[in-house]
C-alpha cells in the first residue's frame, strides 16, 4: 500500500514538472466549457418551457456539472500506456514489484485529485462570469448515488482505456489511432460530453443505455439532476456494474494475449 | 515534400483507415446532434436547422483545409526540441513555408471532396444569388488568411516557449467556437471573437454572407482584419526567429 502512495506522490509533482502544459490543459477544459454553456444558454434564452426534459436551471448545471465530471472521470495518465508498450518501455515495469494496473489506476487518481482542485477553482470563476442559475440537489440518497455512479464511471473508463491502451501489442504504430477512435470521438459524443442524450431519438437513447458510454458522463449526471430516480436509477447502476465487469474480464482477455503476441520492440 | 507526407500515412494503412474512420464519425455525429438539437429548440440564435448545418459545414471547410495545409505545425516542437530547426533554417527554402506547409495531410486530402459536396448541396438549399456565392468564396479565403496568421502566431510562440502542442489545441478549441453561428455568444465575448481573435470573421461571416446578412462594411472590416492578423503575423515570426536560441543542436 505504501508503495502505491509513493507512486501517487510522485505522480503529482510530476504534473508540476511542466505548469504551462497542466495550465494550458486547464484552460482548453474551460474554453470547452464556454461553448456549450453559450450554446445552450442561447436554446433557453427565449423559452420558458421545459426543452428535451431539461428546464433552463437544469441545462445549464448539466453544462456546469461536466467541469467537474469530466476532471475527475476523463483526465487520467493511463492514456500514456498505450506509448510505454509501443516504445518498449513496459518490461521495465514488469521486472518491478508493482501491480501495473494497480500502478496506473494510482496515477490516474493522482491526476484526478489535481485536476478537481483546479476544477473548483474554474467552476468559481466560471460561475462570477457567467452567473447561471443553478439546481441543486438537496436529497441525500440522489447525492450518495451520484457519488457511486462517479465511482462506476472513472471505473468504466479506466477500463476502456486500458482495452485500447492494448492495442499497439499487435499494432505499435495504432496506438494514437486506438486512442483518437475511442476516447476523442465515441467517448467524447456518446458519453453526453458534448450534449445530453436526452435529445436524440428516444430509439436511439435505447441503444446508447445499453453501452458502456452513456455511464461514464450522462448518467451520473442525470442522477444528480434527479432526472432518473427509482426503478431506471436502479437499472442503470446494474447496467453500469454489468459493464464494469465485462470490461474487466475483456481487458485481463486482450492482455493475456497481448503479453503473448508483445516483442517488445525497441527494447 | 506533401508527396513524401502522403506516402508516409499510405505505407500504414490500418492507421489511414482508423483515422479517416474516426474523422467521418465525428462529422456525421455533430451533424446529427446539430439537426436534432435545432430541429427540436426550432431554431439557434435565430437559424433554422439548413441554415445551422450549413454554419457548421463553412467551419469545417475552413478547419479542415487547414488541417490538410498546416499538418506539419503538429510536428514543429520536435524540430525545435531537437535542433533540427537549424536544418531547416540553412536550407534554400522559406524556413516559413517549410514548417508551416512541408507534411500536408492525406486523410483530410481524402475528406475534402465529400465536404466541398455537402456544403454546395446544403448551400443550394438556402438559394443564395451569384453575388451571395462571390462573396462567400471571397470571405472563406479572407478565414484561410487569418488561420495561416493563426500558424504563424502558434510555431513563432513554439519558438519561444518550446510549447506547440497545446497552443495549437487551444487555437482549435477557440476557433471550435465558430461551429455555431457566433450571434449564440453574449458581448464582450461576441465583440472579443469577432475583432481580437477574429473567429467570426473566419467562419460566421462567410455563412451570413451566403446568407446574404453582411453588408459592403463588414465585407470590408472581415478583409482589412485578415490583412493586419496576417502582417502581426510575420512581425511576430521575425521576432521569434531573432530569439531563437538554437539551443539543442
Amino acid at each position: 500500500m505504501n508503495k502505491y502512495l509513493q507512486v501517487f506522490k510522485i505522480s503529482f509533482q510530476q504534473e508540476f514538472a511542466y505548469p504551462l502544459s497542466f495550465v494550458m490543459w486547464r484552460v482548453r477544459n474551460v474554453l470547452q466549457i464556454f461553448v456549450v454553456f453559450f450554446l445552450w444558454d442561447t436554446v433557453f434564452s427565449f423559452r420558458e418551457s421545459v426543452l428535451f426534459g431539461y428546464d433552463r436551471d437544469r441545462i445549464l448545471t448539466y453544462v456546469f456539472g461536466l467541469i467537474f465530471i469530466k476532471a475527475f472521470v476523463l483526465s487520467a495518465r493511463a492514456q500514456d500506456v498505450a506509448g510505454e508498450i509501443a516504445r518498449g518501455e513496459i518490461i521495465n515495469y514488469l521486472l518491478k514489484p508493482v501491480n501495473y494496473f494497480k500502478y496506473w489506476l494510482t496515477r490516474d487518481i493522482s491526476s484526478k485529485t489535481l485536476n478537481l482542485i483546479f476544477a473548483v477553482g474554474e467552476f468559481i470563476l466560471l460561475y462570477l462570469i457567467l452567473k447561471p442559475p443553478f439546481y441543486f440537489q438537496t436529497n441525500p440518497v440522489q447525492i450518495t448515488l451520484f457519488l457511486i455512479s462517479i465511482g462506476l464511471a472513472i471505473l468504466t473508463y479506466f477500463l476502456l482505456l486500458f482495452i485500447v491502451n492494448a492495442i499497439p501489442f499487435w499494432a505499435p504504430e495504432m496506438g494514437w489511432g486506438g486512442h483518437f477512435l475511442v476516447t476523442v470521438i465515441l467517448v467524447e459524443f456518446l458519453s453526453g460530453s458534448l450534449f445530453p442524450l436526452d435529445i436524440l431519438p428516444v430509439n436511439i437513447q435505447n441503444v446508447l443505455s445499453f453501452t458502456p458510454f452513456p455511464y461514464i458522463i450522462f448518467f451520473p449526471l442525470q442522477v444528480y439532476l434527479g432526472k432518473v430516480t427509482g426503478i431506471l436509477l436502479f437499472k442503470g447502476i446494474v447496467v453500469a456494474i454489468f459493464w464494469i465487469i465485462v470490461l474487466w474480464f475483456f481487458m485481463n482477455w486482450v492482455w493475456s494475449k497481448g503479453f503473448k503476441a508483445y516483442q517488445a520492440y525497441g527494447r | 515534400m506533401s508527396k513524401n507526407s502522403f506516402l508516409m500515412v499510405l505505407n500504414q494503412k490500418s492507421v489511414l483507415l482508423i483515422f479517416l474512420i474516426g474523422k467521418v464519425l465525428r462529422f456525421l455525429f455533430f451533424i446529427a446532434f446539430l439537426f436534432f438539437l435545432v430541429s427540436g429548440a426550432e431554431n439557434l440564435a435565430g437559424y433554422n436547422s439548413t441554415q445551422s448545418i450549413f454554419f457548421f459545414l463553412s467551419f469545417m471547410i475552413i478547419d479542415t483545409t487547414s488541417q490538410f495545409f498546416f499538418r506539419e505545425v503538429y510536428r514543429f516542437r520536435t524540430y525545435v526540441v531537437t535542433g533540427d530547426f537549424d536544418l531547416i533554417l540553412a536550407k534554400p527554402m522559406s524556413a516559413l513555408f517549410r514548417v508551416l506547409m512541408g507534411g500536408a495531410d492525406v486523410i483530410d486530402l481524402i475528406t475534402l471532396p465529400p465536404l466541398y459536396a455537402a456544403t454546395s448541396y446544403v448551400g443550394n438549399l438556402l438559394s443564395p444569388t451569384p453575388f451571395q456565392v462571390f462573396i462567400y468564396l471571397l470571405l472563406l479565403l479572407t478565414g484561410l488568411l487569418i488561420t495561416t496568421a493563426f500558424h504563424i502566431i502558434v510555431i513563432s510562440f513554439g519558438i519561444i516557449t518550446l510549447e506547440v502542442d497545446h497552443s495549437i489545441m487551444i487555437y482549435r478549441d477557440i476557433t471550435a467556437m465558430g461551429r455555431f453561428p457566433i450571434d449564440i455568444y453574449k458581448e464582450p465575448l461576441k465583440g472579443i471573437l469577432t475583432y481580437f481573435i477574429p473567429v467570426a470573421i473566419m467562419m460566421t461571416f462567410p455563412a451570413k454572407a451566403f446568407m446574404g446578412l453582411v453588408n459592403f462594411q463588414g465585407l470590408l472590416s472581415a478583409i482589412v482584419i485578415g490583412g493586419v492578423f496576417m502582417f502581426v503575423a510575420l512581425r511576430f515570426w521575425n521576432f521569434a526567429l531573432k530569439k531563437y536560441t538554437s539551443a539543442s543542436s
